[in-house]
């Protein structure tokens, strides 16, 4: 094409930074500013212990900051590192670093202000319960945020790691292809842990002798809602390392960028499902204790049907790989 | 700018395989390490019935610790492991704190620390489930609910490793990072210790509770 | 195609900043609207604390802010210094 290498490898860096930042920042914001708003109210229902209201909505806002943060140092390395052996293979997987930290900050940011809104609100229904709510909303959002931190490493991964000698095609489609799983997979099950554990902190202004259940069956719920991101990151993983034979068709690179996109969008619906399925037990667990137990199953096998999808999108994702 | 990736390192020739030890990093933690020992001795030496300043403070610290471990692990097992919270949390808390002193730096700031201690948080709390149930209805844990869940349970676990440690990772380094560059584009003298005081003391504080409360929530669902 | 090396890598920087700085307003727009509606809805059921109110929204939508500030300071640096 007539550019140099160093070119081209600073063009998808400067445009892999730009997604990762831009992208990564409309989560945070939207998840801070539904605390922001549930605070507001919880205030006017309980002015005398506003301060309380308002330490528990700057420390829920710190916590959901943190997927922004991680965006923004994807975007400063992006930016300012220079590639150690430059080839047009690392500006692929600088795009594709890009691609996988901004879509994969999205969901958690959003889903990590759902804790955060609900424990504001719930300390001005039950002053009492301040302290456990406060514990409760940091260890919910904090969890939630898994999904981010996976789109984190995938992202370091490509920036780092010197893929040696792999041929151009079709391994550009590949890394462009594992930033798009990790990051679009990560949307749902950031968004859906984000869910669950809202309800957690509803549930435990409501009761707050049950926080024992009320917290197991979140952390249980959250960590199964997060399967979906979880076979973006193989998915991820499975086309960073393989190595491909060199093809000068163009069907190969697609396929392998076929197979990212369909396993990154695939994880979207199943993530949020799985949240609103872990958000219903959670906010019942908190009304029924006694039943804890079944709920519990109830919601594992209803999570593990929802789930299906994902795993279809899956096995289409490794036939093309492996098949075509 | 190009300072954003050094860091010195000690390289030693071992077998043919090389040992790097991030030199600037063990520093700091040995840093961190006087600084507790030396909080440590102050608050104790001399214990009266009527308080001094310091001790109050040590007094404080260790009961709002053990009343957290007491309220997730129940009393007795809270004796066995509260000591451990309370120095993973005075550990963190001085370490994120560490970069407001000039010319040092947070030893979080290094992947190696805070992986370090994800795993060591990891192996108490599998190595407390084994002990209190046992080690055949520990392996079974791992096949409930469905028989073919075990992979996904197994791949669970080593992700909770995984994110607190880059939680508390990336959150430092993150501030850090956006502290430089505010610092490169603008001279102001206000803005830095301002942004200072949000990200290392804020956030800091913050994400050491939040690593700590995680360690002690594993702990107690393996125990469960 | 004629186009200089450094030429592209300008078009990119600015691409990157564009990217930068318009996604990353999405967010902090949308969640204080959220925080003002709410703020609204709560000053109409309970009118006599609009100080105290009025002074919560301003201070959450200011955090809400911060993650668009880092996608300013990521395109000024895509503009001015690389």
């Amino acid at each position: 094409m007539g550019f140099e290498v160093e070119t081209v490898i600073k063009i998808a860096a400067y445009t892999g930074g730009g997604i990762a930042m831009g992208l990564g920042a409309v989560g945070a914001a939207i998840g801070e500013g539904y605390t922001a708003a549930r605070a507001n109210i919880a205030i006017s229902r309980n002015p005398e212990i506003s301060g309380d209201i308002f330490k528990s909505m700057l420390v829920g806002q710190a916590v959901a900051e943190s997927a922004s943060i991680f965006a923004l140092v994807i975007a400063i390395l992006l930016l300012f590192m220079d590639a150690a052996t430059p080839s047009l293979l690392k500006a692929a997987a600088f795009l594709g670093a890009g691609l996988s930290m901004g879509f994969g900050a999205i969901g958690s940011g959003i889903g990590s202000g759902y804790p955060g809104g609900e424990a504001c609100f719930g300390i001005s229904q039950q002053p009492a319960a301040d302290s456990q709510l406060t514990t409760n909303m940091l260890i919910g959002s904090a969890v939630c945020q898994t999904p981010a931190i996976f789109s984190m490493v995938v992202a370091l991964m490509l920036i780092f790691i010197d893929f040696g000698n792999a041929p151009l095609t079709p391994t550009w489609a590949a890394f462009i292809g594992a930033g798009l799983s990790m990051g679009l997979a990560a949307i749902g099950s950031g968004y859906g842990g984000g869910l669950a554990a809202g309800a957690s902190c509803e549930g435990i202004s409501r009761s707050p002798q049950s926080v024992t259940n009320v917290t197991t069956i979140m952390l249980v719920g959250q960590a199964v809602s997060q399967t979906p991101s979880i076979f973006g990151l193989l998915i991820s993983f499975i086309l960073m390392f393989k190595s491909f034979p060199e093809s000068s068709m163009l069907a190969t690179p697609m396929a392998l960028l076929g197979a990212g996109l369909c396993m990154g969008f695939g994880g979207i619906g199943p993530g949020i499902g799985n949240g609103m399925a872990a958000e219903g037990a959670v906010r019942w667990v908190a009304r029924n204790v006694e039943h804890s137990n079944e709920l519990m199953r109830i919601m594992l096998v209803g999570q593990a049907v929802s789930q299906s999808t994902a795993i279809y999108a899956m096995v289409v994702s490794l036939v093309l790989i492996f098949v075509v | 700018m190009g300072e954003l990736g050094k860091l010195h390192q000690l390289i030693i020739p071992v077998f043919g395989h090389n040992i790097t030890i991030n030199l600037e990093v063990v520093v700091m933690t040995w840093i961190v390490f006087a600084l507790l020992i030396i909080l440590g001795l102050f608050a104790s030496y001399k214990r009266k019935i009527l308080p001094r300043p310091i001790q109050t403070l040590g007094e404080l610290i260790v009961s709002m610790l053990y009343g957290l471990t007491e309220d997730a692990l129940g009393k007795e097992l809270a004796k066995t492991y509260a000591p451990l919270i309370c120095a993973l949390f005075m550990f963190l808390l001085v370490s994120n704190w560490l970069g407001i002193i000039p010319h040092l730096e947070e030893p979080t700031k290094d992947l190696n620390t805070t992986l370090g201690l994800g795993i060591m948080g990891f192996f108490i709390a599998h190595y407390a489930g084994i002990r209190s149930k046992g080690f055949k209805a520990y392996i079974k844990e791992y096949f409930q609910p469905i028989f073919f869940m075990m992979p996904l349970n197994l791949i669970g676990e080593v992700a909770k490793i995984v994110s607190i440690s880059f939680r508390l990772f990336g959150n430092i380094m993150g501030g850090s990072i956006i502290i430089l560059v505010v610092s490169y584009l603008t001279y102001s003298l206000v803005l830095p210790p301002f942004l200072y005081g949000f990200f290392a003391l804020f956030v800091g504080t913050i994400q050491a509770f939040v690593f700590t409360m995680l360690t002690v929530v594993y702990i107690s669902v393996q125990v469960k | 195609m004629a186009i200089e090396g450094a030429e592209i890598v300008k078009a990119a920087a600015f691409i990157g900043a564009g990217l930068s700085m318009g996604l990353g307003a999405i967010g902090p727009g949308v969640g204080e609207g959220m925080v003002a509606a709410k703020a609204c809805e709560a000053i109409g059921r309970n009118p006599k604390e609009a100080g105290l109110l009025t002074r919560t929204m301003l201070v959450g939508q200011a955090v809400s802010e911060s993650t668009g500030i880092y996608s300013l300071v990521v395109a000024l640096l895509l503009l001015f210094v690389v």
